[in-house]
């Protein structure tokens, strides 16, 4: 083995995780090596999405500044869609813009290509059109990676190669990846004018939307997001599969329905679909990850650990996996010796906050299993909002008589009771 | 060892290119560059010579300040150094001024043994740099070839032409230009991906070539580019049933008296 | 303003720009030239409208009648030089506009004078564009076979001038000249063409388009790929922009995405129609009907509708 065939770290994946850990380890001096797939990083990626900005001043302070970003959020909006109707709630806090901006609408192609070049710029090399088929073991410890007929080797692999880890199922880590365990998302981005964006979403200059909605995927585990770029929306929805092919619908048929919602159609009318993707999301959250995230030579980071946090109005990915990736670059710059990363990975993953979120957000996800949640409940708050506010001239019913047939008409109170529980066992 | 140099463009993948329904123009705001893809053929053709009889391959391009992206690319699929030309005056180059700022290059970095163009540029196909490169460096020039041998100081090539095929043989230098069918080019390995990092990549600042202002001087001008629309009836048959699809095509087509 | 001269060394399409020059020589007003390679073709240029033809002896291979044009092209002062947009030619062009440090336009689908300029248009980005573009003069086209109608034998006077051509290069030698074979018909004048994409899963399966295209009497035409890549039908049966134009009344495809290379060669026939399973695949943006679905179920439902 030559000089050249040995890198202190190999990192497998350039997507936000890869990168941040990429980035780090070449800034602080380490020889990186980061190989991806993708004819270019984010060629492949599919994401809502927002970036929580928090994770990019960790790896760097004012380094978000320099992200080709979209458009600030100020506006939080929470949809429950009937099936002719919607109740929209939408909070506006101005104050976000002030000092660091919470979080940012993200289109993935550009910036993960921005990301893996700043890496490149601090000294990684980085090597895209390449696919990693193996990992080289030696007496039980990961040496390196194979990529066709090519071997290279480094004290640490980092596996940051997303939500279907090959790699992470090829050292035993984890299993296959099963319906339950993940949420099919799939998404469109719509190209539309500015103004007619800031128009619709009541927006100025650079501030954005993002905007969740329960109640579109006809009772299977799910819900839509709705994100303003600039020049273009990105609309698209997360559900589980296992519960979606139950219902004999088709992932495209499911969007296309929505796209027809007549609380949607409007906000998308006159644009061009640009771009089309699916992709997994981790979505069980703490019980969804493997018991063990590193082996000798090798640690898991993103998706490929299992970090994803979806709370029904929150999707958060893109911020764990940068957050990990820090994690493991800060671990293999403590270690004294291969061995030692994992270990002081864990510790960092405790010490950045990542597994208390993990931990605390642990039981949402049974909320999010209650199939009620996506039909019932949005189709009662909109059952609810059509009494309070029809007056057609015959005497109303009274409302606590009225509030209670309805409740009673989408659910029966030993499901209400059921469900409150969960969600209270759950938090 | 014989010394090769290949030509290849940076162009505008025209997948990314949207034309404007409502008045034709082009949004080129969100295309990326890519190797024009018949040059791909021609640097595998250049590596196939080197990887067998040992040659050193040489490239070059000419384009605005874009083309420096595509120096780890081209050099990850084989050849041993690459010169670049990045200049704004690139945008309104014709194949005139393109073969005149190549073959000052050549003259600059050769000589060469064999010059291997691709058959045509992916965004503009003129076809004319390769035989001009070969009249401006007083070369014979040998296009469309669909197989190429080096023998000692000779070319010979098989050329493809429309209902005949020829053998050419050169002796001394020559020009070529190769179809897509003379090889397929391999994907980039990691090992020659990362080899590229090492290899040289050197700039010719357009200034030093030589070449007067009416050599830079462009004989063709675009005054308009436009998108092509095409206008047809886009009726989509999306019946639960194929059999009632197929039923309305063909009474459809019926009605247009084509069945 | 001085003249026009045609080349091409295939008479059938130098019969087409004898067309073409005769309209630039409505504006230009001055006289059309012609180079021909034998006394027949001679005389039919010089019958079809060519006021004068140079018949140029000596010269076997083609290519090397680019000095000799040339220098003739000097000499009589052309301002335009439309040669044949074969393989050939575009060859011989390129060599003519250098040796008259003159711009070249290759394959333009329409030419005029304009302001004592050559205005010009043709496709760019692989068909995705037109670009209308101006040449000073003396300027150089070159001209696709068929965009012209060939020029009709008429009483034409014009003279014919032999010419003693330079000796060729010395360096070059050729050799094996190889006719292509050609099978069936010529599908750029098929009436009817039935074409095949990737979708088709193996070469056996091009039955299936076979038995629709005869219940339809087309012609079955293919992308590049199945000619080029898979070899399953003969290149010239590919079309595309650089493949076969056609100018068919009906194209049907199957399991094409319709890349816009593909859908340049198509845009001349009357009535499109296409079957692919992807929804969103190009192809149904230029098409006139459009079957979303799998070839396999799909083309023998047509086959036997048709049949009916
Ligand atoms: C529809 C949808 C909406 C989402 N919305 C949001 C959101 O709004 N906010 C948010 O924070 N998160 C969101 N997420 C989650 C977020 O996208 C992910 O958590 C995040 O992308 C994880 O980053 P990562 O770097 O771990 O993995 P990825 O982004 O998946 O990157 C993995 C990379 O590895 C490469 N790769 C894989 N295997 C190999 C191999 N063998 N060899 C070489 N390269 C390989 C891949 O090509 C890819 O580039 C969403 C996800 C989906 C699907
Ligand atoms: C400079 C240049 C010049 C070119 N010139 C030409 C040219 O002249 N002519 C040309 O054709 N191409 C040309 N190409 C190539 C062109 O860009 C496309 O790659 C090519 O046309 C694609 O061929 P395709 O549609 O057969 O294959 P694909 O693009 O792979 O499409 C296959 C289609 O089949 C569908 N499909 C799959 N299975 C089924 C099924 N069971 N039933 C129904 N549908 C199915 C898929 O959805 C897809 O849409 C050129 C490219 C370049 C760069
Ligand atoms: N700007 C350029 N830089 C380098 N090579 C070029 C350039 N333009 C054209 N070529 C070469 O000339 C060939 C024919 O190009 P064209 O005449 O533009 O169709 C291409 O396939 C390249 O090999």
């Amino acid at each position: 083995m030559s000089a050249d065939e040995k890198f202190d770290a190999i990192i497998i994946g350039a997507g936000p995780a890869g990168a941040a850990c990429a980035y780090v380890l070449a800034r602080e001096g380490k020889s990186v090596l980061m190989v991806e797939r993708g004819v270019t990083a984010g060629s492949k990626n599919v994401t809502g999405g927002r970036l929580y900005t928090y994770a990019m001043e960790m790896v760097e302070p004012g380094l978000y500044k320099r992200a080709p970003l979209q458009r600030k959020v100020v506006r939080e909006q929470i949809m429950m869609l009937g099936t002719k109707s919607a109740v929209t709630v939408d909070y506006a806090d101005f104050e976000f813009g002030e000092d660091v901006p919470q979080s940012y609408t993200v289109l993935r192609a550009p910036f993960d290509e921005w990301f893996a070049a700043e890496a490149e710029a601090k000294g990684a090399m980085v090597a895209t059109g390449i696919l990693v088929d193996e990992l080289l073991e030696e007496n039980g410890k990961i040496v390196g990676i194979k990529a066709g007929e090519d071997e290279m080797y480094a004290d640490v692999v980092i596996a940051a190669d997303g939500v279907n880890s090959l790699i992470g199922q090829k050292t035993g880590l984890r299993s296959d990846i099963t319906p339950h365990l993940v949420g099919v998302g799939v998404k469109e981005i719509i190209e539309l004018p500015d103004d007619v964006i800031a128009a619709r979403f009541n927006l100025s200059g650079d501030e954005g939307a993002a905007r969740l909605a329960l109640g579109c995927t006809e009772g299977t585990s799910g819900g839509m997001f709705f994100y303003t770029n600039k020049g273009s929306v990105s609309l698209g929805i997360v559900f589980n599969p296992e519960q979606a092919a139950k219902r004999g619908k088709k992932i495209q048929e499911i969007l296309q329905d929505l796209k027809m919602h007549p609380a949607i159609a409007p906000l998308i009318e006159g644009g061009t679909t640009a771009e089309y993707g699916a992709h997994l999301v981790p979505e069980v959250g703490l019980s969804g990850m493997p018991k063990k995230l590193y082996r000798d030579g090798l640690v898991m980071v993103g998706d490929a650990a299992g970090f994803g946090i979806n709370t029904g109005v929150i999707i958060r990915g893109i911020d764990l996996a940068i957050v990990s990736g820090l994690a493991a670059a800060n671990a293999v710059i403590e270690a004294d010796g291969a061995a030692a990363v994992g270990p002081l990975y864990e510790k960092q993953l405790e010490k950045l906050s990542l597994m208390p979120s993990m931990r605390l957000f642990a039981g949402w996800h049974n909320i999010l299993e209650m199939p009620r949640m996506f039909s019932e409940y949005p189709a009662l708050a909109n059952d609810a909002m059509r009494f309070m506010f029809t007056v057609d001239g015959k005497v109303p019913a009274r409302m606590d008589k009225a509030m209670l047939q309805i409740v009673r008409r989408h659910v029966t109170f030993g499901q209400l009771l059921a469900d409150g529980w969960r969600g209270y066992r759950a938090l | 060892m014989s010394k090769i140099l290949v030509c290849y463009k940076w162009v505008l993948d025209e997948q990314d290119i949207r034309v404007n329904a409502a008045d034709a123009s082009l949004d080129s705001s969100r295309a990326k560059y890519k190797i024009s893809d018949y040059d791909k053929n021609a640097i595998e053709e250049a590596v196939l010579l080197q990887e067998g009889q040992g040659a050193t391959v040489d490239a070059v391009t000419f384009g605005g300040d874009a083309v420096k992206q595509s120096l780890k690319d081209l050099l990850s699929r084989g050849p041993d150094k690459v010169f670049y030309i990045a200049d704004p005056s690139a945008d309104k180059a014709d194949g005139y001024v393109t073969a005149g700022v190549i073959a000052a290059a050549a003259r600059k970095t050769g000589p060469y043994d064999l010059i291997i163009c691709g058959e045509g540029s992916a965004d503009s196909y003129n076809q004319q740099v390769a035989p001009r490169l070969a009249a401006n460096l007083g070369l014979p020039s040998i296009t469309y070839v669909q197989s190429l041998k080096l023998e000692g100081g000779r070319v010979v090539a098989t050329r493809k032409l429309g209902d005949c095929t020829e053998v050419v043989t050169v002796e001394g230098p020559a020009v070529v230009s190769v179809v897509p069918e003379i090889n397929k080019p391999r994907i980039p390995s990691l090992k020659q991906v990362l080899a590229a990092a090492k290899k040289p990549a050197e700039e010719i600042k357009i200034a030093d070539l030589g070449l007067s202002p009416k050599q830079l001087t462009a004989k063709t001008v675009s005054l308009t580019v436009k998108g092509f629309v095409m206008n047809r009836k886009n009726i989509l048959f999306k019946e639960p049933a194929q059999a009632d699809n197929v039923a309305k095509l063909v009474a459809a087509l019926a009605k247009e008296g084509v069945c | 303003m001085p003249g026009i001269l045609i080349f091409s060394e295939n008479n059938a399409i130098a019969l087409e720009l004898v067309t073409a020059g005769l309209g630039l020589k409505a504006t230009m007003n001055h006289s059309l030239c012609a180079v021909a390679l034998s006394e027949p073709d001679a005389a039919a240029l010089a019958a079809a409208g060519a006021d004068k033809v140079f018949l140029l002896n000596g010269q076997d291979w083609p290519e090397g009648c680019a000095q000799p044009i040339a220098e003739l092209a000097a000499r009589e002062l052309a301002a335009v030089i439309l040669i044949g947009g074969t393989a050939r030619g575009k060859d011989i062009a390129a060599k003519v506009a250098c040796g008259l440090d003159a711009g070249l336009v290759t394959e333009a689908q329409t030419i005029e004078i304009a302001e004592d300029k050559l205005q010009t248009t043709r496709l760019k980005y692989g068909g995705l564009a037109v670009a209308c573009e101006a040449t000073g003069l003396p300027a150089v086209v070159t001209i696709a076979p068929r965009t012209f109608d060939k020029a009709v034998a008429g009483d034409g006077q014009g003279q014919v001038i032999a010419l003693d051509a330079a000796a060729g290069d010395p360096r070059v030698k050729v050799s094996d000249l190889c006719p292509i074979e050609r099978h069936g018909v010529d599908i750029a004048s098929a009436a009817r063409v039935v074409c095949v994409g990737r979708g088709l899963a193996k070469q056996e399966d091009l039955a299936l388009a076979e038995d629709l295209a005869k219940a339809l009497s087309a012609e079955i035409g293919c992308t590049r790929g199945i000619a080029e890549d898979y070899h399953w039908l003969p290149v010239e049966r590919y079309i595309g922009i650089s493949g076969q134009n056609i100018k068919s009344e009906l194209y049907l495809s199957l399991g094409v995405s319709g890349q816009v290379q593909h859908v340049a060669g198509i845009r001349d026939a009357k009535v499109i129609v296409a079957v692919d399973t992807n929804e969103k695949a190009p192809i149904f943006a230029a098409a006139d009907y459009g079957i979303v679905g799998d070839l396999y179920e799909v083309a023998p439902l047509i086959t036997a509708a048709l049949k009916k």
